[in-house]
């Protein structure tokens, strides 16, 4: 969508608890760790900006959050 | 102690009484306290807790856990004394960082990409008992298929051979009567030797599962599988990242969780098809439906009425002054039908978008550590009842659990029909 902010997303390997939140909203985005059980960014991280709030809003350790702003999609 | 402000506090209606709950959850009850000023309190033994009622109120608790803690006092409405808490204490009843140790323990497994991995696994199980229900012209939802589908995942899951199925949904039966005011068993069944009030659901059937845990654990030592008890058993042996209490706790917890709680969305599921057939139509004419339909169920049945935190700390919800060491209950059975979060929230809908209900928790780290199997389940044998163009048709009235605590069913009749 023309104007939609593309913004990079982390987690904090500390809170992760491992949910499986993300994985299920973004699988190309996340993935949980079958040992460690902590999720990461695969690739990029780059999400467009109402995506990565879902995902803040939904990650129940609070472990994810929105690192900085990209640069705007055409 | 409590309620702690010089204001005396709105005092909500009963909602604890386990006898309520034989009619179905009190809705308008709940209602009623959702659209009280601030948070009201509920009177409960020589005390009372808060009784948070309102979706968003409910997250905030939640998602809140250096104030509302889940390790002080209990996550059931009634306190324990201090050594029955550490004798009952489970991955439910901590705070991180125990928490968070814990539950990695485990939740590898539970993700959703290794989920999908026992997507065949559930579909074979599931044919198997939909066509048994078939074949006897129907019966009894919840022995037929209700109660063992879950079971049967979760054992396969923990390498339990099939043939001790049976036995340990007894025992997870008897363990949900110890959330209600009826206890069938002797203090000494299963030959429990141990006080009651240190037991899990002060039942002897715990003793009974720690027991099974434990030869399952001696089993698995003297030869590993690829199963999660291994899984814990290496744990434990590599340097003790998890004790020996940790994980009788845990193979308990993952037994009475992983079955009690998705009988109940798929028991209360049935009801929700049988009653509401245009919903149904929906979801066999349009297969994209599964999705939205299995998280409508869910938000339907809640299995999980509530669970208590406890305040850490002197704080404030919704307006209301809380004091540290209050009881602080959430409601999860009001907030899955709050106006406020909802549209039309009592309409059984199977396309309804954005759900974000709390039938798996209230948005915190304590989130159902089974969702997407639960998920997985309830979606499959939605999946396998559309191809069979399947109906149900509910003969008679329910028999419901006398608890607060879980949503549960304990018999059902159904009926086969088949669809245009």
């Amino acid at each position: 969508m023309s104007g939609t902010e593309l913004v990079r997303v982390a987690v904090d390997a500390e809170r992760c608890i491992g949910g499986g939140q993300c994985e299920m909203l973004e699988p190309e985005v996340f993935l949980v760790d079958d040992d460690e059980a902590i999720s990461s960014v695969v690739g990029s991280g780059a999400l467009p900006r109402p995506r990565a709030d879902v995902v803040v809003h939904r990650c129940p350790g609070a472990a994810v959050s929105i690192v900085e702003p990209q640069r705007p999609s055409e | 102690m409590s309620p702690s402000a010089a204001s005396t506090p709105t005092l909500a209606p009963e909602i604890a009484d386990p006898r309520l709950y034989l009619d179905g959850i009190p809705h308008e009850r709940f209602a009623e306290i959702r659209a009280m000023p601030g948070l009201a309190w509920h009177p409960y033994g020589d005390n009372g807790f808060w009784a948070v009622t309102r979706h968003a109120d409910v997250r905030a608790v939640s998602r809140n856990p250096k104030v509302f803690s889940s390790a002080i006092g209990h996550t059931n409405l009634w306190d324990l004394e201090a050594d029955a808490l550490e004798a009952r204490r489970s991955l439910i009843d901590t705070d991180a960082p125990d928490h968070t140790r814990l539950r990695r323990m485990v939740a590898g497994a539970f993700t959703p990409k290794n989920i999908r991995r026992w997507e065949d696994a559930v579909r074979e199980i599931t044919v198997e008992l939909l066509d048994e229900f078939l074949a006897e012209g129907g019966g009894d939802w919840v022995e037929m298929v209700a109660a063992p589908l879950p079971i049967r995942v979760i054992l396969s899951m923990l390498g339990v051979p099939v043939a001790d199925g049976g036995y340990l949904v007894e025992l997870s039966n008897y363990l949900v009567e110890g959330t209600s005011d009826t206890q069938s068993l002797p203090p000494d069944a299963f030959g429990n030797t141990t006080e009651l009030r240190l037991l899990p659901f002060n039942s002897p059937a715990s003793h009974a599962l720690f027991e099974y845990g434990d030869e399952m654990r001696s089993k698995r030592r003297a030869e590993p599988c690829d199963d999660l008890v291994t899984h814990l058993v290496k744990a434990e042996a590599e340097g003790g990242r998890i004790s020996r209490h940790e994980y009788r706790h845990l193979f308990h917890l993952l037994v009475f969780a992983g079955n009690e709680t998705t009988r109940t969305a798929i028991s209360h599921g049935a009801m929700a098809l049988a009653a509401h057939p245009d919903q149904w139509q929906r979801v066999v004419d349009d297969p994209d439906l599964v999705e939205p339909a299995t998280e409508e169920i869910i938000r339907w049945a809640t299995p999980v009425l509530h669970m208590r935190r406890t305040a850490a700390a002197d704080c404030e919800l919704a307006g209301t002054p809380i004091a540290a060491g209050d009881k602080v209950v959430m409601w999860y059975a009001s907030a899955n039908r709050d106006e406020a979060a909802y549209t039309d929230p009592f309409r059984f809908d199977v396309g309804r978008g954005d759900n974000e209900h709390f039938a798996f928790g209230g948005g915190g780290p304590h989130l159902c550590l089974g969702a997407f199997l639960a998920r997985l389940e309830v979606s499959v044998l939605l999946q396998e009842m559309a191809a069979r163009r399947m109906l149900l048709e509910q003969r008679g009235e329910p028999v419901r659990v006398a608890s607060n605590f879980v949503h549960g069913v304990l018999s059902v009749d159904m009926a086969p029909g088949w669809g245009p």
